[in-house]
Protein backbone atom coordinates (compact mmCIF):
# COMPACT_ATOMS: atom_id res chain seq x y z
CA UNK A 1 0.00 0.00 0.00
CA UNK A 2 2.77 2.22 0.77
CA UNK A 3 5.47 2.91 -0.87
CA UNK A 4 7.71 3.29 2.18
CA UNK A 5 7.43 1.27 5.29
CA UNK A 6 8.19 4.12 7.56
CA UNK A 7 4.73 5.54 6.45
CA UNK A 8 2.90 2.58 8.26
CA UNK A 9 3.17 3.97 11.51
CA UNK A 10 1.00 7.45 10.75
CA UNK A 11 -2.36 5.16 10.85
CA UNK A 12 -3.79 4.37 13.84
CA UNK A 13 -5.60 1.36 12.22
CA UNK A 14 -3.40 0.17 9.42
CA UNK A 15 -1.09 -2.92 10.30
CA UNK A 16 1.87 -3.06 8.61
CA UNK A 17 3.48 -5.66 6.58
CA UNK A 18 5.63 -7.26 9.41
CA UNK A 19 1.48 -7.06 11.24
CA UNK A 20 2.46 -4.28 13.30
CA UNK A 21 0.40 -1.25 14.64
CA UNK A 22 3.16 1.14 15.18
CA UNK A 23 0.99 3.34 17.20
CA UNK A 24 -0.13 0.44 19.91
CA UNK A 25 3.65 0.35 19.82
CA UNK A 26 4.46 3.76 20.37
CA UNK A 27 2.22 3.93 22.77
CA UNK A 28 3.22 1.72 24.58
CA UNK A 29 6.89 3.67 24.79
CA UNK A 30 4.79 6.52 25.92
CA UNK A 31 4.33 4.85 29.29
CA UNK A 32 8.10 4.43 29.62
CA UNK A 33 8.35 8.04 29.74
CA UNK A 34 5.81 8.32 32.74
CA UNK A 35 6.84 7.80 36.09
CA UNK A 36 7.85 4.74 38.14
CA UNK A 37 4.81 3.09 39.52
CA UNK A 38 4.47 -0.53 40.78
CA UNK A 39 1.78 -3.36 42.83
CA UNK A 40 3.15 -6.17 44.82
CA UNK A 41 0.23 -8.51 45.75
CA UNK A 42 0.44 -10.98 48.61
CA UNK A 43 -1.94 -13.09 50.42
CA UNK A 44 -2.72 -10.03 53.31
CA UNK A 45 -4.07 -7.58 50.50
CA UNK A 46 -2.39 -5.20 47.33
CA UNK A 47 -0.22 -2.67 47.82
CA UNK A 48 0.31 0.46 44.93
CA UNK A 49 3.14 2.37 45.11
CA UNK A 50 4.20 5.25 43.00
CA UNK A 51 6.70 7.85 42.03
CA UNK A 52 5.37 11.51 41.49
CA UNK A 53 7.77 13.86 39.53
CA UNK A 54 7.25 17.46 41.38
CA UNK A 55 8.86 19.50 38.55
CA UNK A 56 8.48 22.48 40.40
CA UNK A 57 8.79 23.81 44.45
CA UNK A 58 5.38 25.43 42.81
CA UNK A 59 3.72 22.64 42.34
CA UNK A 60 1.09 20.90 44.87
CA UNK A 61 1.86 17.57 45.57
CA UNK A 62 -1.94 16.89 46.28
CA UNK A 63 -3.17 17.52 43.05
CA UNK A 64 -1.01 15.04 41.06
CA UNK A 65 -3.19 12.16 41.16
CA UNK A 66 -1.30 8.65 40.21
CA UNK A 67 -2.96 6.16 41.90
CA UNK A 68 -6.91 6.34 41.98
CA UNK A 69 -9.79 4.74 43.73
CA UNK A 70 -11.86 2.89 41.22
CA UNK A 71 -14.42 1.56 43.90
CA UNK A 72 -14.48 0.54 47.60
CA UNK A 73 -12.29 -2.55 46.86
CA UNK A 74 -10.64 -1.36 43.75
CA UNK A 75 -7.90 1.07 43.15
CA UNK A 76 -5.29 2.05 40.30
CA UNK A 77 -1.47 3.29 40.15
CA UNK A 78 -1.57 4.84 36.73
CA UNK A 79 2.46 5.79 34.66
CA UNK A 80 2.27 7.30 31.42
CA UNK A 81 -0.03 9.94 29.94
CA UNK A 82 -2.13 10.70 33.10
CA UNK A 83 -4.67 12.43 31.36
CA UNK A 84 -5.32 9.18 29.76
CA UNK A 85 -5.25 7.25 32.94
CA UNK A 86 -7.52 9.61 34.43
CA UNK A 87 -10.19 9.09 31.66
CA UNK A 88 -9.69 5.59 31.83
CA UNK A 89 -10.28 5.57 35.81
CA UNK A 90 -13.60 7.56 35.55
CA UNK A 91 -14.98 5.16 32.88
CA UNK A 92 -14.19 2.12 35.40
CA UNK A 93 -15.43 4.39 38.02
CA UNK A 94 -19.06 4.09 36.05
CA UNK A 95 -18.69 0.70 35.34
CA UNK A 96 -18.44 -0.43 38.81
CA UNK A 97 -21.15 1.92 39.92
CA UNK A 98 -23.51 0.72 37.52
CA UNK A 99 -22.37 -2.34 37.83
CA UNK A 100 -23.73 -2.37 41.67
CA UNK A 101 -26.98 -0.68 40.62
CA UNK A 102 -27.68 -3.32 38.30
CA UNK A 103 -26.43 -6.69 40.14
CA UNK A 104 -26.72 -5.24 43.39
CA UNK A 105 -22.90 -6.68 44.45
CA UNK A 106 -19.64 -5.43 43.95
CA UNK A 107 -17.45 -5.43 40.39
CA UNK A 108 -14.49 -8.05 40.30
CA UNK A 109 -11.33 -7.06 39.66
CA UNK A 110 -10.82 -8.71 36.56
CA UNK A 111 -14.38 -7.82 35.55
CA UNK A 112 -13.27 -4.08 36.08
CA UNK A 113 -10.01 -4.52 33.94
CA UNK A 114 -12.00 -6.17 31.42
CA UNK A 115 -14.16 -2.79 31.18
CA UNK A 116 -10.73 -0.59 31.04
CA UNK A 117 -9.81 -2.64 28.25
CA UNK A 118 -12.77 -2.35 26.42
CA UNK A 119 -12.06 1.24 26.23
CA UNK A 120 -8.85 1.06 25.42
CA UNK A 121 -9.70 -1.10 21.84
CA UNK A 122 -12.11 1.73 21.23
CA UNK A 123 -9.64 4.43 19.00
CA UNK A 124 -9.49 5.12 15.33
CA UNK A 125 -12.92 5.19 13.96
CA UNK A 126 -14.69 8.31 13.72
CA UNK A 127 -17.44 7.14 15.85
CA UNK A 128 -14.97 6.89 18.68
CA UNK A 129 -14.23 10.04 20.77
CA UNK A 130 -10.51 9.29 20.91
CA UNK A 131 -8.09 9.19 17.56
CA UNK A 132 -5.13 7.31 19.12
CA UNK A 133 -4.62 4.39 21.24
CA UNK A 134 -4.57 5.71 24.87
CA UNK A 135 -1.07 5.95 25.85
CA UNK A 136 -1.11 4.68 30.02
CA UNK A 137 -0.65 1.59 31.86
CA UNK A 138 -2.54 0.68 34.49
CA UNK A 139 -1.77 -1.30 37.79
CA UNK A 140 -5.50 -2.85 39.08
CA UNK A 141 -5.37 -3.69 42.28
CA UNK A 142 -8.50 -5.04 44.38
CA UNK A 143 -9.94 -7.98 46.46
CA UNK A 144 -13.11 -9.52 45.72
CA UNK A 145 -14.72 -12.55 47.00
CA UNK A 146 -11.85 -14.46 45.40
CA UNK A 147 -9.38 -12.74 47.40
CA UNK A 148 -6.66 -9.93 46.42
CA UNK A 149 -6.05 -9.71 42.47
CA UNK A 150 -3.57 -7.31 40.41
CA UNK A 151 -3.76 -6.52 36.79
CA UNK A 152 -1.49 -5.10 34.69
CA UNK A 153 -3.61 -3.11 31.87
CA UNK A 154 -1.06 -1.40 28.34
CA UNK A 155 -2.41 0.22 25.34
CA UNK A 156 -3.16 -2.80 23.47
CA UNK A 157 -5.95 -3.63 25.48
CA UNK A 158 -4.26 -6.30 26.57
CA UNK A 159 -4.35 -7.23 30.07
CA UNK A 160 -2.55 -9.66 32.25
CA UNK A 161 -2.85 -10.52 35.73
CA UNK A 162 0.48 -10.56 37.76
CA UNK A 163 1.96 -10.79 41.60
CA UNK A 164 4.28 -7.56 40.94
CA UNK A 165 4.87 -5.47 38.48
CA UNK A 166 6.60 -2.40 37.81
CA UNK A 167 5.83 0.33 35.06
CA UNK A 168 7.48 3.53 34.02
CA UNK A 169 10.41 5.21 33.52
CA UNK A 170 12.89 2.92 35.59
CA UNK A 171 10.42 -0.63 35.59
CA UNK A 172 13.26 -2.71 34.18
CA UNK A 173 15.25 -1.65 37.72
CA UNK A 174 12.34 -1.63 39.73
CA UNK A 175 11.16 -4.82 38.51
CA UNK A 176 14.13 -6.85 38.76
CA UNK A 177 14.36 -5.78 42.33
CA UNK A 178 10.85 -7.07 42.98
CA UNK A 179 11.34 -10.00 41.84
CA UNK A 180 14.16 -10.60 43.57
CA UNK A 181 12.93 -9.85 46.58
CA UNK A 182 9.21 -10.94 46.45
CA UNK A 183 7.11 -13.50 48.79
CA UNK A 184 4.03 -14.71 48.59
CA UNK A 185 3.73 -14.78 52.37
CA UNK A 186 5.16 -11.04 52.99
CA UNK A 187 3.52 -8.90 55.44
CA UNK A 188 2.28 -5.61 54.76
CA UNK A 189 4.70 -3.93 56.47
CA UNK A 190 7.40 -5.71 54.62
CA UNK A 191 5.43 -5.11 51.31
CA UNK A 192 5.18 -1.20 52.48
CA UNK A 193 9.59 -1.39 53.34
CA UNK A 194 9.65 -3.19 49.80
CA UNK A 195 7.91 -0.39 48.23
CA UNK A 196 9.61 2.02 49.70
CA UNK A 197 13.09 0.51 49.22
CA UNK A 198 12.54 0.01 45.29
CA UNK A 199 11.44 3.42 44.37
CA UNK A 200 14.12 5.14 46.56
CA UNK A 201 16.82 3.40 44.56
CA UNK A 202 15.17 3.78 41.22
CA UNK A 203 13.87 7.43 41.74
CA UNK A 204 16.36 10.39 40.79
CA UNK A 205 15.22 12.88 43.27
CA UNK A 206 15.61 11.79 47.24
CA UNK A 207 12.38 10.10 48.23
CA UNK A 208 9.92 12.33 50.77
CA UNK A 209 6.52 12.04 51.97
CA UNK A 210 5.34 13.85 49.44
CA UNK A 211 7.02 12.76 45.95
CA UNK A 212 5.71 9.25 46.28
CA UNK A 213 2.29 7.72 47.08
CA UNK A 214 0.98 4.39 48.72
CA UNK A 215 -2.02 2.76 48.45
CA UNK A 216 -3.25 -0.75 49.94
CA UNK A 217 -6.42 -2.70 49.50
CA UNK A 218 -7.02 -4.86 52.14
CA UNK A 219 -7.61 -8.64 51.73
CA UNK A 220 -9.46 -8.52 54.91
CA UNK A 221 -11.92 -5.80 55.27
CA UNK A 222 -11.77 -5.27 50.99
CA UNK A 223 -11.14 -1.66 51.40
CA UNK A 224 -8.92 0.64 49.23
CA UNK A 225 -7.12 2.84 51.52
CA UNK A 226 -4.55 5.83 49.92
CA UNK A 227 -1.96 6.49 52.37
CA UNK A 228 -1.79 10.23 53.73
CA UNK A 229 1.72 12.02 53.60
CA UNK A 230 1.92 11.30 57.44
CA UNK A 231 1.68 7.41 56.97
CA UNK A 232 4.07 7.83 53.84
CA UNK A 233 6.35 9.09 56.54
CA UNK A 234 6.17 6.66 58.95
CA UNK A 235 7.25 3.88 56.15
CA UNK A 236 10.42 6.39 55.14
CA UNK A 237 11.21 6.75 58.65
CA UNK A 238 11.23 2.78 58.87
CA UNK A 239 13.15 2.79 55.73
CA UNK A 240 15.75 5.07 57.27
CA UNK A 241 16.48 3.19 60.43
CA UNK A 242 16.43 -0.61 58.64
CA UNK A 243 20.41 -0.07 57.39
CA UNK A 244 21.14 0.80 60.67
CA UNK A 245 19.13 -2.05 62.48
CA UNK A 246 21.39 -4.70 59.42
CA UNK B 1 -47.39 19.46 51.70
CA UNK B 2 -47.56 14.94 52.11
CA UNK B 3 -49.55 13.89 49.31
CA UNK B 4 -50.08 10.47 50.49
CA UNK B 5 -53.41 9.39 48.88
CA UNK B 6 -54.19 6.38 50.95
CA UNK B 7 -57.44 4.36 50.38
CA UNK B 8 -58.63 1.06 50.43
CA UNK B 9 -59.58 1.16 46.91
CA UNK B 10 -58.11 2.94 44.41
CA UNK B 11 -57.66 0.70 41.41
CA UNK B 12 -60.02 2.62 39.02
CA UNK B 13 -57.25 3.20 36.79
CA UNK B 14 -59.70 3.96 34.05
CA UNK B 15 -60.72 7.45 36.27
CA UNK B 16 -57.37 8.30 36.00
CA UNK B 17 -56.94 7.46 39.52
CA UNK B 18 -53.10 5.52 40.48
CA UNK B 19 -53.40 1.78 41.54
CA UNK B 20 -53.24 0.56 44.26
CA UNK B 21 -49.69 0.62 45.49
CA UNK B 22 -47.22 -0.50 48.61
CA UNK B 23 -46.37 1.32 51.34
CA UNK B 24 -49.47 4.33 50.56
CA UNK B 25 -50.34 4.47 54.47
CA UNK B 26 -46.58 5.45 56.47
CA UNK B 27 -45.52 7.42 59.21
CA UNK B 28 -41.98 9.14 58.83
CA UNK B 29 -40.56 11.98 60.64
CA UNK B 30 -37.05 13.67 61.17
CA UNK B 31 -36.64 16.82 62.92
CA UNK B 32 -33.09 18.66 63.34
CA UNK B 33 -32.22 19.06 67.26
CA UNK B 34 -28.94 20.56 68.56
CA UNK B 35 -26.95 17.58 68.62
CA UNK B 36 -27.59 16.29 64.86
CA UNK B 37 -30.92 14.98 63.64
CA UNK B 38 -33.21 12.56 64.29
CA UNK B 39 -35.21 10.40 61.66
CA UNK B 40 -37.89 7.93 62.96
CA UNK B 41 -40.22 5.52 61.22
CA UNK B 42 -42.92 2.84 60.75
CA UNK B 43 -42.36 -0.08 59.53
CA UNK B 44 -46.38 -1.09 58.09
CA UNK B 45 -46.25 -1.40 54.30
CA UNK B 46 -50.14 -1.92 52.85
CA UNK B 47 -51.84 -2.68 49.69
CA UNK B 48 -54.88 -1.01 50.42
CA UNK B 49 -56.62 -2.36 53.75
CA UNK B 50 -54.25 -5.06 53.35
CA UNK B 51 -51.16 -5.22 55.62
CA UNK B 52 -48.57 -6.74 53.45
CA UNK B 53 -45.78 -6.63 55.69
CA UNK B 54 -45.08 -5.23 59.32
CA UNK B 55 -41.28 -5.65 58.54
CA UNK B 56 -40.17 -3.01 55.81
CA UNK B 57 -36.86 -1.22 56.45
CA UNK B 58 -38.12 2.57 55.34
CA UNK B 59 -35.28 4.11 55.99
CA UNK B 60 -32.88 3.87 53.20
CA UNK B 61 -29.07 4.27 53.60
CA UNK B 62 -27.67 7.12 50.59
CA UNK B 63 -24.01 6.94 52.06
CA UNK B 64 -22.37 6.17 55.24
CA UNK B 65 -23.24 9.73 56.00
CA UNK B 66 -26.55 10.56 54.21
CA UNK B 67 -29.68 8.75 54.97
CA UNK B 68 -33.78 9.09 53.40
CA UNK B 69 -37.00 7.78 54.48
CA UNK B 70 -39.66 6.35 52.25
CA UNK B 71 -43.10 7.08 51.81
CA UNK B 72 -45.66 6.68 48.85
CA UNK B 73 -44.33 3.66 46.59
CA UNK B 74 -41.97 1.79 48.07
CA UNK B 75 -39.99 0.52 44.57
CA UNK B 76 -40.47 4.23 43.13
CA UNK B 77 -38.50 4.74 47.19
CA UNK B 78 -36.19 2.33 46.72
CA UNK B 79 -35.40 2.32 43.26
CA UNK B 80 -34.60 6.42 42.76
CA UNK B 81 -32.77 6.28 46.02
CA UNK B 82 -30.63 3.45 44.35
CA UNK B 83 -29.93 6.06 41.62
CA UNK B 84 -29.22 8.90 44.30
CA UNK B 85 -26.96 6.00 45.23
CA UNK B 86 -24.55 5.80 42.48
CA UNK B 87 -24.91 9.34 42.11
CA UNK B 88 -23.32 9.81 45.41
CA UNK B 89 -20.79 7.47 45.14
CA UNK B 90 -19.50 8.63 41.68
CA UNK B 91 -19.26 12.17 43.33
CA UNK B 92 -17.42 11.30 46.19
CA UNK B 93 -14.93 9.49 43.68
CA UNK B 94 -14.31 12.46 41.53
CA UNK B 95 -14.17 15.11 44.04
CA UNK B 96 -12.57 13.03 46.80
CA UNK B 97 -14.90 14.98 49.29
CA UNK B 98 -19.07 14.15 50.26
CA UNK B 99 -21.57 15.52 49.08
CA UNK B 100 -23.81 17.87 50.37
CA UNK B 101 -27.10 16.73 51.62
CA UNK B 102 -28.26 19.94 49.58
CA UNK B 103 -26.41 18.31 46.79
CA UNK B 104 -27.96 14.81 47.13
CA UNK B 105 -31.76 16.01 47.66
CA UNK B 106 -31.00 18.41 44.55
CA UNK B 107 -30.49 15.55 42.28
CA UNK B 108 -32.90 13.63 43.54
CA UNK B 109 -35.93 16.53 43.26
CA UNK B 110 -34.42 17.19 39.94
CA UNK B 111 -35.02 13.67 38.85
CA UNK B 112 -38.54 14.18 40.61
CA UNK B 113 -39.48 16.56 38.38
CA UNK B 114 -38.06 15.03 35.19
CA UNK B 115 -40.87 11.94 35.91
CA UNK B 116 -43.78 14.59 37.21
CA UNK B 117 -47.06 14.01 36.05
CA UNK B 118 -45.62 10.16 35.11
CA UNK B 119 -47.80 8.57 38.63
CA UNK B 120 -44.59 8.28 40.62
CA UNK B 121 -45.55 8.34 44.12
CA UNK B 122 -41.99 9.41 46.96
CA UNK B 123 -42.30 11.71 49.75
CA UNK B 124 -38.51 11.47 51.41
CA UNK B 125 -36.91 13.31 53.70
CA UNK B 126 -32.79 12.91 53.00
CA UNK B 127 -31.11 13.99 55.92
CA UNK B 128 -26.96 14.29 56.74
CA UNK B 129 -24.54 16.62 57.81
CA UNK B 130 -22.79 19.23 55.81
CA UNK B 131 -19.40 19.87 57.09
CA UNK B 132 -20.69 19.23 60.90
CA UNK B 133 -24.11 20.95 60.19
CA UNK B 134 -27.16 19.03 60.14
CA UNK B 135 -29.16 19.29 56.87
CA UNK B 136 -32.74 18.35 56.01
CA UNK B 137 -34.79 18.49 53.11
CA UNK B 138 -38.17 16.90 52.29
CA UNK B 139 -38.56 16.19 48.96
CA UNK B 140 -41.47 14.78 46.76
CA UNK B 141 -42.76 13.19 43.47
CA UNK B 142 -44.22 16.51 42.48
CA UNK B 143 -40.94 17.83 42.35
CA UNK B 144 -41.33 19.76 45.44
CA UNK B 145 -38.00 19.97 47.61
CA UNK B 146 -37.92 22.43 50.83
CA UNK B 147 -35.19 22.32 53.46
CA UNK B 148 -36.66 22.79 57.06
CA UNK B 149 -35.97 21.40 60.89
CA UNK B 150 -38.96 19.15 61.54
CA UNK B 151 -40.86 17.27 58.84
CA UNK B 152 -43.45 14.32 58.87
CA UNK B 153 -44.40 12.25 56.04
CA UNK B 154 -47.04 9.82 55.22
CA UNK B 155 -50.64 8.98 56.13
CA UNK B 156 -49.91 8.98 59.72
CA UNK B 157 -47.91 12.54 59.37
CA UNK B 158 -50.66 14.48 61.27
CA UNK B 159 -50.82 12.08 63.99
CA UNK B 160 -47.11 12.45 64.47
CA UNK B 161 -46.43 16.42 64.00
CA UNK B 162 -48.96 16.45 66.64
CA UNK B 163 -46.72 14.91 69.34
CA UNK B 164 -43.61 16.48 67.17
CA UNK B 165 -45.11 20.09 67.84
CA UNK B 166 -45.78 20.33 71.25
CA UNK B 167 -42.32 18.23 72.29
CA UNK B 168 -39.94 19.71 70.01
CA UNK B 169 -37.42 22.03 71.27
CA UNK B 170 -33.44 22.80 69.46
CA UNK B 171 -31.94 22.03 72.41
CA UNK B 172 -33.28 18.51 73.29
CA UNK B 173 -30.21 15.94 74.45
CA UNK B 174 -29.86 12.77 72.17
CA UNK B 175 -32.13 10.47 74.42
CA UNK B 176 -34.71 13.29 74.54
CA UNK B 177 -35.02 13.31 71.02
CA UNK B 178 -34.95 9.55 70.36
CA UNK B 179 -37.66 9.11 72.89
CA UNK B 180 -39.55 12.22 71.19
CA UNK B 181 -38.94 10.54 67.64
CA UNK B 182 -40.33 7.21 68.95
CA UNK B 183 -43.18 8.60 70.66
CA UNK B 184 -44.55 10.57 67.53
CA UNK B 185 -44.36 7.47 65.73
CA UNK B 186 -45.98 5.40 68.06
CA UNK B 187 -49.10 7.71 68.48
CA UNK B 188 -49.37 7.70 64.75
CA UNK B 189 -49.48 4.24 64.21
CA UNK B 190 -52.10 3.90 67.25
CA UNK B 191 -54.41 6.46 65.47
CA UNK B 192 -53.67 5.76 61.75
CA UNK B 193 -54.17 2.15 60.36
CA UNK B 194 -51.86 2.31 57.73
CA UNK B 195 -48.88 2.71 59.72
CA UNK B 196 -47.44 0.13 62.67
CA UNK B 197 -45.38 -2.78 63.16
CA UNK B 198 -41.83 -1.78 64.50
CA UNK B 199 -40.21 1.64 65.29
CA UNK B 200 -37.08 2.59 63.74
CA UNK B 201 -34.85 5.62 65.00
CA UNK B 202 -31.25 6.62 63.50
CA UNK B 203 -29.89 9.20 65.14
CA UNK B 204 -27.59 11.66 62.25
CA UNK B 205 -24.49 13.12 63.14
CA UNK B 206 -21.65 14.73 62.08
CA UNK B 207 -19.28 11.45 61.87
CA UNK B 208 -22.44 9.61 60.07
CA UNK B 209 -25.36 7.98 61.77
CA UNK B 210 -26.50 5.59 64.48
CA UNK B 211 -29.35 2.92 64.21
CA UNK B 212 -31.00 2.47 67.26
CA UNK B 213 -32.73 -0.58 68.52
CA UNK B 214 -36.07 -1.08 66.88
CA UNK B 215 -38.97 -1.05 68.94
CA UNK B 216 -42.51 -2.58 68.49
CA UNK B 217 -44.91 0.09 68.45
CA UNK B 218 -47.09 -2.62 70.95
CA UNK B 219 -44.53 -2.35 73.58
CA UNK B 220 -45.84 1.79 74.20
CA UNK B 221 -48.91 0.27 75.42
CA UNK B 222 -46.92 -1.19 78.84
CA UNK B 223 -46.71 1.94 80.48
CA UNK B 224 -44.89 0.14 83.44
CA UNK B 225 -41.64 0.02 81.01
CA UNK B 226 -42.44 2.79 79.23
CA UNK B 227 -44.06 5.50 81.42
CA UNK B 228 -45.95 8.16 78.97
CA UNK B 229 -44.26 10.61 79.95
CA UNK B 230 -42.43 13.53 80.40
CA UNK B 231 -40.14 13.18 77.21
CA UNK B 232 -37.92 15.46 78.77
CA UNK B 233 -37.75 17.31 82.09
CA UNK B 234 -38.68 20.73 81.41
CA UNK B 235 -40.95 21.74 78.83
CA UNK B 236 -43.04 18.71 78.78
CA UNK B 237 -43.90 19.08 82.25
CA UNK B 238 -46.80 20.46 81.08
CA UNK B 239 -47.88 18.25 78.08
CA UNK B 240 -48.38 15.90 81.04
CA UNK B 241 -51.28 17.62 82.09
CA UNK B 242 -52.35 17.35 78.27
CA UNK B 243 -53.37 14.12 76.68
CA UNK B 244 -49.95 13.33 74.98
CA UNK B 245 -51.39 9.74 75.53
CA UNK B 246 -54.60 7.87 73.96
CA UNK B 247 -57.46 9.70 75.85
CA UNK B 248 -58.73 7.12 77.95
CA UNK B 249 -55.45 5.02 79.00
CA UNK B 250 -55.03 4.77 82.69
CA UNK B 251 -52.18 7.33 83.44
CA UNK B 252 -50.36 6.32 86.72
CA UNK B 253 -49.61 9.45 88.38
CA UNK B 254 -48.60 11.57 85.78
CA UNK B 255 -45.97 12.89 87.91
CA UNK B 256 -43.79 15.19 86.45
CA UNK B 257 -41.40 14.71 89.35
CA UNK B 258 -40.46 11.11 88.17
CA UNK B 259 -39.29 12.06 84.43
CA UNK B 260 -38.22 8.58 84.53
CA UNK B 261 -35.18 8.07 81.72
CA UNK B 262 -37.45 5.80 79.71
CA UNK B 263 -36.28 2.34 79.87
CA UNK B 264 -35.00 1.67 76.24
CA UNK B 265 -32.70 -0.36 75.22
CA UNK B 266 -29.45 1.25 75.87
CA UNK B 267 -27.77 2.77 73.79
CA UNK B 268 -24.43 1.07 74.34
CA UNK B 269 -26.03 -1.72 71.65
CA UNK B 270 -26.20 0.33 68.94
CA UNK B 271 -25.15 0.02 65.26
CA UNK B 272 -22.65 3.03 64.76
CA UNK B 273 -21.73 3.56 61.04
CA UNK B 274 -18.68 6.03 60.46
CA UNK B 275 -17.83 8.14 57.46
CA UNK B 276 -15.45 6.04 55.51
CA UNK B 277 -12.42 8.09 54.85
CA UNK B 278 -11.20 10.41 52.30
CA UNK B 279 -8.05 12.14 52.06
Amino acid sequence: MFQNKSEYDRSVNSFSPEGRLFQVEYAIEAIKLGSTALAIQVAEGVLLAVEKRITSTLLEPASIDKIMQIDTHIGAAMSGLSADGRSLVETARVETTNHRFNYGEAMTVETCTQAICNVCLKFGDSKSKMSRPYGVALLVAGVDEEGPALFHTDPSGAYVRVQVKAVGAASDGAQTALNEEYNKSMRRGEVEDLAAKTLKAVMEDAVTPTNIEFAWVDAGTRVFHAYTPAEVEVILARLAAQPAAE
Amino acid sequence: MTSVAHGPYEINVGEGVAPIQMLHGTTTLGFVFQHGIIIAVDSRSTMGPFIASQTVQKVLEVSPYIIATMAGGAADCAYWHRVLQSEVRLYELRNKSHMSVAGASQIFANIMYQYKGRDLSVGTMIAGCDRGVPSLYYCDSDGQRTKGSVFSVGSGSTHAYGVLDSGYRPDLTVEEAIALGRRAIFHATHRDSYSGGIINVYHVHKDGWTKYPPIDCLEFFNFEKNPPLPISKDSLADLAKGPIVPAGTPIPSPAPSAPAPKAEPAPATTTSVSVTGSS
